[in-house]
């Protein structure tokens, strides 16, 4: 799932100063699970911005809706019609969201409200932990499922360094060392022997850094 | 040795190695990092420049190293991964290399949160093993991480590593440190230590995986600067194990600097009886001073003379010594050379004045010289002036004796008058005139130097005007004295007799009007009138004969005149040449007449050819007037004279000769590159040629015998037919094409493809065969490369064949009934490279047996040979994937190639392929598009090009083949030249079903279409040559001549 989490309501206020009207449009999909961009937040976010800007001595309209998903263009399109008349839609949906708008949306000026984090889990309530960096190489399979560029500080690929320490890592005693978790991890089933091998130099081409990513499968093509 | 720094040799040399730790300052100052080498120098063998540490900026560890490396202390340069990418990385070392830096230390450097720049991105592009493989690679493979060659000066570099002994996991850390030792590293210096024993038992791991044998192991150690330090570092620094007695002693220690050494001496102590230990490593951060001491308490002051430390760039201030040195030699040189170029100014100056002296004397004596020629010639003036005089008073007195005896004739005119008159008085007078004229004129010879003959020229001259003035008066005295001739007669009369008496001592014989006569044949001669002169001489020789001047003056005359003459007749010669039509006024008439001379020859030529050898004959002797030496009209004469027809002129370009030779050699110059290119089609048919004409005969004569011949043939299956199957190869002496290409530029005829084929590897072991992976369009090896030739496969059917014709069947009639013996047979007798199965009895439109009873057969088949298996099912999708199903699951330890996959059943037996990483056939109708699509729809579900064959279906020679040919040809050009990899896998051909039903191999033997088995063979063959000149890189055959034929052209062409 996509993690995000909403901006600091200081630097939103200054994001919408000067907007008379606006369309705060939340996403019912990863933001919503990750409480960061659902119907509920919306509504916190539209009265917080009410608030807020009425504090500062301004006046605001602000209308509220939630789209099922901001990444698929049937749900994104109506919003041609639906923002005409607003000065901005706040989009509460994660970066694709955003752009998805700004993309199909020409005449809507579109802001937004979260930071999108990372790709994660949810640990328990309220937690949430980067597990997979979209890297485009999997290497999982090498590593008991645990993965060393996402979870690793250096993103190491052969192993912990030096400063790995009662499974801790050095960058911050709060983050478990995942070298120390993938030897665990191996040694319990045997597989220590393999990290043996030395895991050849990465291709980040495939990380993004071979430019932006884009996917096609021909059969499913309209 | 791997880099020869002074690090490996004195490790090398089994010496107990001593590195020291340099951290370069947060700044440019240069002095600081002097400083601390200086320090540091002759106390350790190599000092680590680190890479900013703890990710604190600082001046980077390759300058911070060549400075070190300046005051003769050699580096160990430390390299992280955190701030470069594998550019930058490589870039560095390369430049490393090049300035002298020969120890490279790979960490992956300490996180960026813990420096002073916590905001940056971490680059980690790799870790420090991956970082030991890449300079591995590029100083012992001499390639770049890419790939690509470092085509000069690959970095020599002695590789090092860190090792955290004690960080966690413990176990794991030998391993790691393994792991570091197979990607490159050299040496090790270790964490710090001061938890001996844990140390110790690390070691005794490293020694259970025999890595102090593959690399050197230097035990790092730190002196605590003080108790503060200490503690620091215990609650601090990850992976640092300070220990509680260390703690302990400081607390204790009066002096906590004095005790830190001392702490640090105890451990380089204890760690050097460590088995595996080759040396310290000493990092006394920021504390330098610390490490002579240490050394020289731990007895390791001694150190081995360093090799190989030399800067290859010097310090500034050693630059700045070196640019004062060359400034004082400079000035030194420049003085000395002033104080000679002084002293020769001196020189040249006291020879200046010299010169002036003795100039200035030479002029003074020339002037003299100059005065005195000045006196002479104007005393010669004088005497000229006073000669004059005496001349014109000769003259005026000779004027006065004339007047004197003109007296009686009223009026004086010269000349005339003077030639009426007739006296000896006159005579006298006159002859006193000329005695005193020559004498005079002697005189004045003197005084003017002249030479004889000017003399002579000018006193002739004198004369002559002398004659002029009185000649005629001088001429009639005689005449007047003796008789009076008529006028006319006296002029012409000669005077010889008179004038010896009158000039006896000067000109005897030779009479005043010769003289006379000669002077104007000279003057009619200068003014070129040479008639004139001819006149005036012949007259002058009428008179006198012998007279040598005028006999001389005659001869000029008349050969000027000759020569006036012939360059008046080369002007106004016609530019006609005789038979010729006037030459145009713009050509040479010499050109014209070669021109004709070449034209006349043409005809010649062109009637010789016709075998008109009269006209042939005149006009090569047309030819030949014109220009007699003119060899090619020779020849042509001798030709038609000897009625010989043929001959045909070497081409010479501007020459009109050959206009019909050329028209004659250009086909057959044609005929032979046709015969170069499109060997493919002629090839085959080379082969037979002969045997053709002797099959004819036997084919007709067969023709009668009708029915029995089948008979007689599968009891002789090699004795008739197309004979024997073997197929001698193709020659092969072409010289390449470059060589027969020389001279033309390369892009003129290459045409480079920038995509590649996929290959495809089918089979297990030595017998796998590979298809594809040619960067070039068939056969074009010239263009690029061609790994893997064209392969065949021989056809193999899972029941006894119905519908083949005998003239096939027969090679294989003895295995019909056993399709594992009948694929041994084609392997072992005919050297099948390939079997491909066909499971055509499986077709629920025909025999319709079981996939399991399939299976059994094929399960056989695969058993019985070695060579790659292509399994080809009937084509009926749903059976297909049953039966190929059926048969993956009973051989699934052989690399067999299943197919044909379509689109019906691609998921399901893609998916087969794919667990069992079977190559496929995918098979699609002749369609570019369609194949693609089944290649993206299988590349989807997971099966890679490269397990893809390409089947587009194809048509026999007569049934198609050109639409086939020019699908596959685009299927080709898509992949190579317009990079279309989902077009790129290899072509394979089912070629023998296609050609043995077409009905011209099921014709029998008869005198029109020839014998069957030859055509069937040629059929297969054909139309296989032609399949793989279009693109396919695996043609499934049958007949095993045709196979033969195939190869043969493939090994022929590559």
């Amino acid at each position: 799932m996509i993690i995000a989490e909403r901006k600091p309501m200081k630097e939103l206020l200054s994001m919408v100063s000067g907007v008379k009207r606006l369309l705060i449009v939340g996403c019912r999909g990863c933001v919503a699970v990750c409480s960061a961009g659902g119907d509920k937040e919306v509504a916190i976010l539209a009265a917080a911005l009410r608030l807020g800007v009425k504090r500062a001595g301004g006046d605001i309209d602000i209308q509220q809706d939630t789209l099922i998903r901001q990444c698929d263009p049937e749900y994104i399109d109506p919003l041609n019609e639906k923002a005409s008349g607003f000065d901005a839609v706040l989009s509460m949906a994660c970066g694709v969201g955003v752009n998805f708008v700004a993309d199909r949306c020409p005449g809507v000026n579109v802001l937004p409200a979260l930071n999108t984090t990372f790709y994660g889990a949810n640990l328990s309530s309220g937690e949430w932990k980067e597990m997979c960096a979209g890297c485009g190489a999997c290497v999982l399979h090498l590593t008991g499922g645990l993965c060393p560029v996402a979870r690793c500080a250096k993103s190491l690929s052969n192993g912990p360094c030096g400063g790995s320490q009662g499974g801790r890592c050095e960058i911050n005693p709060d983050v478990a060392c995942i070298w120390q978790q993938i030897y665990d991890k191996m040694s319990s089933m045997n597989r220590k022997e393999e990290l043996r091998q030395i895991m050849p130099i990465r291709d980040w081409a495939t990380a993004g850094h071979g430019g932006p990513r884009r996917r096609i499968r021909e059969d499913l093509l309209p | 040795m791997m880099a020869g720094s002074n690090l490996e040799n004195v490790l090398r040399s089994g010496t107990f190695a001593v590195t020291g730790e340099l951290g370069p300052p947060k700044s440019g100052d240069m002095e600081a990092v002097r400083k601390k080498a200086r320090i540091l120098k002759g106390h350790v063998d190599a000092v680590n420049i680190t890479d900013c540490q703890t990710a604190i900026v600082r001046m980077s560890s390759l300058t911070a190293g060549l400075i070190a490396l300046s005051e003769g202390v050699e580096p160990v340069m430390q390299m992280t991964c955190r701030d470069r990418n594998r550019i930058g990385m490589q870039a560095d070392i390369l430049g490393a290399s090049a300035l002298g830096i020969k120890n490279l230390l790979c960490l992956t450097g300490d996180h960026q949160k813990f420096g002073n720049h916590p905001q940056a991105k971490g680059v980690f592009d790799m870790d420090s093993i991956q970082l030991l493989q890449m300079v591995k690679g590029m100083r012992d493979e001499k390639r770049f991480q890419c790939g690509e060659e470092i085509k000069k000066a690959e970095p020599k570099l002695f590789l090092g590593c860190a090792a955290n002994p004690f960080a966690d996991p413990f176990e794991f850390r030998p391993v790691r440190l393994a792991k570091k030792v197979d990607a490159g590293a050299n040496f090790v210096q270790t964490q710090i230590i001061y938890n001996v024993e844990k140390f110790r038992k690390f070691m005794e791991m490293v020694c259970d995986l025999g890595l102090d044998e593959r690399c050197f192991i230097l035990a790092g150690v730190t002196p605590p600067k003080s108790l503060g330090m200490a503690r620091y570092m215990k609650k601090f620094v990850p992976g640092l194990d300070v220990t509680d007695e260390v703690i302990q002693r400081l607390q204790d220690a009066k002096d906590q600097k004095e005790e830190g050494i001392d702490i640090c001496v105890d451990v380089i102590n204890q760690v050097r009886d460590i088995p595996g230990v080759a040396g310290v490593h000493v990092m006394a951060i920021e504390w330098e001073e610390a490490v002579p001491e240490i050394v020289k308490r731990a007895g390791l002051s001694d150190r081995p003379e360093p090799k190989g430390v030399e800067p290859i760039l010097t310090s500034t201030s050693a630059i700045e010594e070196a640019v004062d040195k060359a400034r004082n030699e400079a000035r030194l040189e420049l003085e000395g050379q002033l104080e000679k170029v002084k002293a020769e100014a001196q020189a040249s100056r006291e020879l200046l004045a010299k010169e002036k002296e003795k100039v200035a004397s030479e002029i003074s004596g020339l002037k003299k010289q100059i005065e005195e020629a000045k006196n002479i010639v104007s005393s010669k003036e004088a005497e000229i002036q006073r000669l004059t005089e005496e001349l014109q008073r000769a003259k005026r007195a000779l004027d006065e004796a004339h007047a004197e005896g003109a007296a009686p004739k009223p009026t004086y005119e010269a000349g005339e008058s003077v030639a009426m008159v007739s006296s000896s008085k006159l005579t006298a007078r006159e002859q006193q005139v000329l005695d005193s004229l020559n004498k005079g004129l002697t005189a004045l010879k003197d005084v003017l130097g002249l030479s004889d003959a000017q003399f002579e020229a000018m006193r002739r001259f004198l004369e002559a005007e002398f004659m002029l003035q009185f000649g005629a008066a001088a001429g009639q005295v005689p005449e007047a004295e003796i008789s009076p001739p008529p006028l006319e007669a006296v002029k012409e009369a000669p005077v010889q007799e008179a004038a010896p008496e009158e000039i006896p001592e000067e000109k005897p014989g030779r009479s005043k009007e010769v003289v006379n006569l000669v002077a104007q044949g000279n003057v009619a001669l200068h003014a070129k009138d040479y008639k004139k002169a001819v006149e005036v001489f012949k007259k002058a020789l009428e008179i006198a004969p012998e007279d040598e001047k005028a006999k001389e003056g005659l001869e000029e005359a008349r050969q000027a005149l000759q020569e006036e003459k012939e360059a008046a007749d080369r002007a106004v010669k016609p530019k006609e040449v005789a038979g010729l039509p006037p030459c145009p006024d713009d050509i040479d008439p010499d050109e014209w007449k070669r021109k004709w001379v070449i034209r006349f020859t043409a005809r010649g030529n062109v009637a010789l050819m016709k075998g008109d050898y009269e006209t042939a004959k005149k006009e090569f002797q047309k030819a030949l007037e014109l220009d007699p030496d003119y060899d090619k009209a020779r020849d042509g004469l001798k030709r038609a004279e000897a009625k010989e027809d043929v001959y045909i002129p070497e081409v010479k370009p501007g020459e009109p000769v050959t206009v019909e030779a050329p028209a004659k050699e250009a086909p057959k110059k044609e005929e032979k590159v046709e015969a170069k290119e499109i060997p493919v089609e002629e090839a085959p048919e080379k082969k037979e040629a002969p045997e053709a004409k002797e099959e004819k005969a036997e084919a007709v004569s067969e023709k009668r015998e009708a029915k029995p011949k089948a008979k007689v043939e599968i009891s002789a299956p090699t004795g008739e037919g197309v004979g024997d199957l073997a197929v001698s190869p193709l020659p092969k002496d072409e010289p390449p094409l470059e060589e027969r290409a020389k001279g033309i530029p390369e892009e003129v005829y290459k045409e480079p493809c920038t995509g590649v084929i996929q290959s495809v590897t089918i089979g297990d072991g030595e017998k796998a065969i590979t298809v594809g992976g040619e960067t070039a369009l068939p056969f074009h090896a010239f263009e690029g490369e061609i790994p893997n030739l064209p392969k065949t496969a021989y056809e193999v059917l899972d029941a006894p064949p119905e519908e083949w014709p005998e003239v096939l069947l027969k090679h294989y009639s003895d295995v019909i009934n056993d399709s594992a013996a009948w694929a041994r047979k084609c392997v072992n007798e005919f050297g099948a490279e390939a079997i491909c199965l066909s499971l055509e009895s499986t077709d629920p439109n025909g025999a319709n047996v079981s996939s399991a009873d399939a299976a059994q057969v094929a399960k056989k088949v695969i058993e019985a040979v070695d060579v790659p298996i292509i399994l080809w099912g009937c084509g009926n999708a749903e059976k297909d994937t049953e039966t190929l199903r059926e048969i993956t699951s009973l051989v699934e330890n052989r690399n067999v190639c299943i197919g044909p996959l379509t689109d019906a059943n691609y998921r399901t037996l893609g998916a087969t392929a794919m667990a069992f990483q079977y190559p496929v056939v995918a098979s699609t109708p002749i369609d570019v598009n369609l194949a693609k699509q089944l290649n993206i729809l299988l590349e989807n579900l997971g099966v890679h090009l490269d397990h893809i064959l390409m089947d587009p279906s194809i048509g026999a020679v007569g049934y198609g083949l050109e639409y086939t040919y020019s699908v596959m040809e685009r299927i080709r050009l898509a992949a190579l030249t317009q990079q279309d990899d989902k077009l790129s896998p290899p072509i394979i051909c089912n070629i023998g079903r296609e050609v043995w039903k077409a009905k011209e191999t099921r014709l029998p033997t008869d005198a029109e279409l020839g014998d069957q088995e030859k055509r069937g063979v040629l059929m297969e063959a054909i139309t296989a040559s032609t399949l793989l000149l279009a693109g396919g890189e695996l043609a499934v055959l049958r007949h095993p001549k045709a196979i033969n034929l195939t190869n043969a052209l493939v090994q022929g062409m590559l």
